[in-house]
């Protein structure tokens, strides 16, 4: 069994084609949308965990790459920029899961991806722009 | 009054000899946890503190040179941020918290406040090039009206940080407890219910609380400053040394402060960084770090003590703070508050820090290499900052 995190970008001219469902109903594979921004008159943004046979996985996903959507392979659910993050910990304070923490030992930041569910609630506690979730909106607002 | 164990001088002809014995604060607590006061006291020279977080009173005073033909700046933006130029020709002073003009703020709630004098510092600091826009209404000595170039902190004259309350000794613990939705603020984003709670200071390792009564640190006192040398100037805006205080003489509440400059070419991002605070706007985080001379055994037991020693009072955000209103909801310890949850009338709330610890603890640690290699003197203060009124028990062994 494979879990495999992807963000895909869907051009313009494929929002109106059901290619996830085609996926699903192909390849085998289980498909769950954490987010997804996606409208009729714009490009998208999906992110989604893919979860089956390893074969069946990758056959899903080179699918999607043959119609030229973009593929990001993704293990991660949030973008964690270590050269921007200080290490204060106050995006831990927003973490319901407990995917955030701080090393007891050297105090820096700890991220623990299996448990992040992307929930972006750590996004805008963070000063320095050091987390990006990966299925962000563009509203460029930073709201949960 | 104890005998003095050791004088500046003595400690700077040892740091000359690169023969200074320099710890920093944590490792001094474990060395009087272990050999006791006046053992640490003869052993120890110097103990180094470091803090990394939010300071919203900082700013730089630039000089940004003449053009030709000459101009007398009434208004000056730096990437659109307004400075203050009513001061002399083409001196400037640029705030930390000074959004770019036509930022929305809060506008469309919360804000996410993306550029500002924070980051004009921080750009600067960088070496990218900033672009200054300049007005003036023109004199016979000074013609010039319009002015627009880039420039770059090389490209200055003179540039020093101006950083008029820093370092706070001690401070404030946020919780939301009556709003009925999530609250943005300096100290975090805070959720209804007490949901969760923010503090801001580096504890143990903070320069002010490991010397409480202010003994060696002063005007004057040459200190680590955005990774860089700058000098406490004066004692901070809103500087109050008479505050409750623990039996060993530790603010239980923010209490000193201090108003400090240096040179910004010596300075680096590392240690000086733009902060976005969702909700509340556009800061610099700054990076100090203070030597502490020990003087005798009181200084070797003030710099001994441990987060477990210092409280901090549990402030109501949502309604208590904004209006002035109320008592702290609870004390706590910065132990508790590190390691994770404090208890608030009877809630076990989820703490959070907006100070890095692991870099204040960087900072400590590179002054104290600094004064191993004979890089740094210490600077005996001209004058005393303001002192605390409070004689109580001083010294217990």
């Amino acid at each position: 069994m494979k879990q495999q995190g992807a963000l895909l970008h869907f051009p313009q001219t494929l929002v109106g084609v059901p290619l996830v469902s085609e996926v699903v109903r192909n390849y085998d594979v289980e498909v769950n949308i954490l987010q997804a921004s996606i409208t009729q008159t714009e490009a998208g943004r999906m992110f989604a965990l893919f979860q089956g046979e390893a074969q069946a996985v990758e056959g899903a996903l080179q699918f999607l790459r043959d119609h030229q959507i973009r593929v990001v392979l993704s293990p991660r659910n949030v973008l964690w920029d270590e050269d921007k993050c200080v290490d204060c910990g106050a995006c831990v304070g927003q973490c319901f899961r407990g995917a955030l923490s701080l090393d007891p030992q050297s105090y820096r930041l700890q991220i623990d991806h299996e448990k992040c569910r992307a929930c972006e609630l750590c996004v805008p506690a963070c000063s320095y722009g050091a987390i990006e979730a990966l299925g962000n909106t563009t509203n460029g607002n930073g709201d949960a | 009054m104890m005998s003095i164990v050791r004088t500046y001088e003595e400690i700077n002809d040892r740091i000359r000899k690169k023969q200074a014995v320099v710890v920093t604060a944590e490792q001094m607590s474990d060395i009087v946890a272990q050999e006791g006061v006046t053992a640490a006291a003869k052993k120890v020279d110097v103990v180094t503190t470091g803090t990394f977080g939010p300071m919203c009173s900082s700013g730089a005073i630039l000089n940004v040179g003449h053009s030709t033909p000459r101009m007398k700046i009434t208004k000056a933006w730096m990437n659109g941020v307004a400075t203050y130029g009513g001061i002399a020709a083409v001196d400037l002073f640029l705030g930390a918290t000074e959004l770019a003009a036509g930022d929305p703020a809060n506008w469309v709630f919360p804000g996410r406040f993306t550029y500002g004098g924070g980051h004009v510092i921080e750009d600067l600091v960088s070496g990218r090039a900033i672009e200054l826009r300049a007005e003036a209404y023109g004199t016979d000595c000074y013609p010039l009206k319009e002015w627009r170039k880039p420039v770059k902190l090389a490209d200055l004259p003179y540039a020093y940080l101006l950083n008029p309350r820093n370092g706070y000794q001690n401070y404030n613990v946020a919780v939301n407890a009556t709003a009925k939705r999530t609250i943005y603020t300096y100290l975090g984003v805070l959720k209804p219910n007490m949901g969760n709670a923010g503090f801001s200071s580096a504890g143990q390792l903070s320069p002010l609380l490991n010397d409480p009564f202010y003994r060696t640190i002063g005007v004057g006192t040459r200190i680590f400053l955005g990774g860089g040398v700058g000098h406490v100037y004066a004692a901070g805006t809103q500087h109050n040394p008479d505050v409750p205080r623990t039996e060993d003489g530790v603010p239980r509440g923010g209490s000193g402060t201090l108003a400090v400059t240096g040179d910004l070419k010596q300075m680096s991002a590392r240690y000086l960084r733009a902060a976005s605070i969702a909700g509340y706007g556009v800061s610099l985080a700054v990076g100090i770090g203070v030597p502490i001379p020990i003087l005798d055994e009181e200084m070797a037991r003030f710099t001994a003590v441990r987060d477990r020693d210092i409280v901090a009072p549990v402030i109501d955000y949502s309604r208590g703070y904004p209006h002035n209103e109320g008592e702290p909801l609870a004390e706590v310890t910065y132990e508790q508050l590190r390691a994770g949850t404090i208890e608030v009338q009877g809630k076990q709330v989820r703490t959070a820090s907006l100070s890095s610890y692991a870099r204040a603890r960087e900072i400590a640690g590179q002054l104290k290499e600094w004064l191993e290699k004979g890089d740094f003197l210490l600077a005996k203060p001209v004058d005393p900052l303001p002192g605390a009124a409070w004689q109580g028990n001083r010294l217990k062994l």
